[in-house]
């Protein structure tokens, strides 16, 4: 038997060949969630859009698809919110500064944040959801002048288990109004109660130059475009990102299929009028 | 096999038995390639690798599991890995094999695999295999499950190395390859007579004439037909008697979804990550980590499933993605028959459009 390693024909690489990436940092965040920064050893690695994942592997895991959640083109590291939810996110937990691991990517669609340029911007985040959120956020208040009016709706279960709220001063302080909302208050909380839907009717919303950025836990999605309806925004100018199971990252396993399309290549990022004939989506 | 007039003669029945000309071929492979072909086990047709060429058999209806076995593997390594020593390290495994006995369905879902796998991404595990694949093709009668006439998948004309037609006394032999023709010139096979010919010629009008499953409308009218059943009550039907058991994706021969997988040896450093053959109707199959599962219910997965044969990846490479071969009808525990399916939903289809 002829067996090549790591030779590959004429341009062609595998395209399941890792690229080891440095642990700089770990930071809690919440009991579920760790913030990584990672150096990657090809810098070219760095070159990502807001929205995008890389597929984060261990060898004797496996591998798992994590959204970046720094803004692009900041630092020689990039950062990655890991919830411990599977197998691979759980054995992530358990590393250190100076710890690899082997990442391939970045794979997958970006928010367009030139079309956003000078228009009303709405992120509506939930849960999890605030994690892809936080690149795009980073990457609109890097150009604030660029932008008009930017507000943040966050809803989580409860105010322990909301994310990166050490940053929300800093954002404010750059004009990015933060709306909060919790499922269950505890006796300290003082701000909305409920579902993210019951903040929608409190943005103000200019017909036709408002952007609705929508990413949160498969049930929210429904919900809040409706409530985008009723604010007259339109499907064009709504952008969702959807999260699916993932194995190969390259439009072939299968597993992150909506109808016909891959998530992995041709999301996660949708424009929601691109997702019209597309009924498993939503 | 449309004005195809040149063939060559190669003398002996379907069982390569002694001096027959089946068995000088084989043995001209065997010196150059790894070599699988049919054989007959338990009674049903299958492929194996002959080691001798008197275990090759040809049959007329397909075996249970297809080619693609032999150029995507239930199992294959992508990478290997050694923890302690920070090292990956891809892996790309092939070798010269020559695979006997594929019907026109087989050739033609090959065909496709070769699309799928080149797209995008070149997958260098699958192209490097079937790069170095020779493909003896071999004809055939279809039987109750068999629609490859409506799916325009009956007759090959490439795709092919060399190719089998059975008559009477032996078989009349094509080529469509260099390397093909390069086998076959050894083994200095006399041209065949118009009378061989012409015997072959009415085999095949007996085989076109012999289809008894068939689709109730054209391929190319398949994928509209398909987008407008995303409701039919076909779904909930044949969900609820589905067991989820992914047989029909396990014997389809263009079914390439896999599952990537992780392997630790016992010192717990090295190790292989392994690609393995996946199903879209296993439950499990689109389920997140969190554990939320896109497509819950069988109906979904059966949906899906039959979508990706007749719509989804047409819309993508523009041909039906099923080469109406049978194997998930023969296969399926329920009786679960795709022609049938197809066909409810085409006169579904006409129903709304009357």
């Amino acid at each position: 038997m002829s067996l090549s390693v790591n030779q590959t024909k004429e341009g062609l690489e595998s395209p399941y060949l890792p690229i080891p990436g440095v642990i700089e940092r770990v930071t809690r965040v919440t009991e579920k969630e760790r913030l990584f920064s990672i150096a990657p050893l090809n810098p070219s690695l760095l070159e990502y859009g807001p929205g995008q994942f890389y597929m984060v592997g261990l060898p004797g895991y496996g591998e798992a698809p994590i959204s970046i959640t720094s803004g692009p083109g900041e630092a020689k590291e990039f950062e990655l919110c890991v919830r411990a939810a599977g197998n691979v996110t759980n054995a992530l937990h358990r590393l250190k500064k100076g710890d690899f691991v082997w990442l391939r990517g970045p794979f997958g669609t970006s928010f367009p944040v030139d079309e956003m340029r000078s228009k009303d911007v709405v992120f509506i985040a939930g849960g999890i959801g605030v994690v892809p959120m936080r690149s795009l956020i980073k990457a609109v208040l890097k150009d604030r002048q660029g932008f008009g009016r930017l507000t943040l709706i966050y809803g989580s279960k409860s105010p322990e288990e909301m994310l990166f709220s050490e940053e929300f001063d800093e954002w404010r302080g750059k004009g990015l109004e933060v709306l909060l909302t919790i499922d269950k208050p505890d006796t300290k909380w003082t701000g909305n109660v409920g579902v993210v839907t019951t903040l929608i009717p409190k943005v103000e919303v200019a017909e036709g130059r408002t952007i609705a950025v929508v990413i949160g836990p498969p049930v929210m999605y429904r919900f809040v475009i409706l409530s985008l309806r009723d604010k007259l925004i339109r499907p064009e100018d709504v952008f969702v990102s959807l999260e699916r199971r993932m194995k190969c990252g390259v439009g072939k396993c299968g597993h992150c299929q909506i109808n016909g399309c891959y998530v992995c290549q041709d999301g996660p990022v949708f424009r929601l009028s691109d997702l019209k004939d597309l009924p498993e989506a939503l | 096999m449309k004005n195809i007039d040149f063939f060559r003669y190669l003398p002996g029945g379907a069982k390569a038995e002694s001096a027959s000309g089946l068995k000088k071929l084989v043995n001209t492979l065997l010196k150059e390639y790894r070599v699988y072909g049919t054989v007959k086990r338990d009674g049903f047709p299958v492929y194996a690798e002959i080691a001798d060429a008197s275990e090759l058999e040809l049959f007329s209806t397909p075996t249970h599991l297809s080619a693609k076995q032999f150029l995507f593997p239930p199992r294959e390594t992508l990478l290997r890995y050694d923890i302690r020593r920070h090292l990956h390290e891809a892996v790309i495994e092939s070798e010269r094999q020559a695979i006997i006995g594929l019907h026109p369905c087989d050739i033609h879902a090959i065909a496709l695999m070769d699309e799928v796998w080149a797209f995008g991404r070149p997958d260098v595990n699958y192209l490097s295999r079937r790069e170095k694949t020779l493909i003896v093709g071999a004809d055939c009668m279809p039987d109750e499950y068999c629609f490859c006439k409506s799916l325009g998948t009956m007759d090959v004309n490439d795709g092919f190395d060399i190719f089998l037609h059975r008559i009477k006394k032996g078989f009349l032999v094509r080529t469509a390859s260099k390397k093909g023709e390069e086998v076959i010139a050894g083994l200095k096979l006399r041209e065949a007579k118009p009378s061989e010919v012409r015997e072959l010629k009415e085999r095949e009008r007996l085989r076109e004439a012999s289809f008894k499953a068939r689709l109730e409308a054209a391929a190319k009218d398949l994928p509209e037909i398909y987008a407008g059943s995303n409701e039919s009550p076909v779904w909930e039907r044949i969900g609820a008697i589905c067991t989820g058991c992914g047989s029909c994706n396990t014997v389809c021969p263009t079914c390439y979804c896999f599952d990537i997988k992780d392997e630790v040896k016992a010192n717990l450093s090295e190790g292989e990550r392994v690609r393995v053959w996946d199903g879209c109707t296993l439950e499990d199959f689109a389920k997140v980590a969190g554990g939320h599962n896109f497509r819950k219910t069988r109906a979904e997965r059966l949906r899906h499933r039959f979508n990706r044969k007749f719509r989804y990846l047409t819309d993508r490479f523009g041909m039906p993605f099923c080469v109406g071969c049978g194997r998930c009808s023969r296969a399926c525990l329920v009786k679960i028959n795709i022609t049938e399916v197809t066909n409810e939903l085409i006169r579904e289809s006409n129903k709304r459009r009357a």
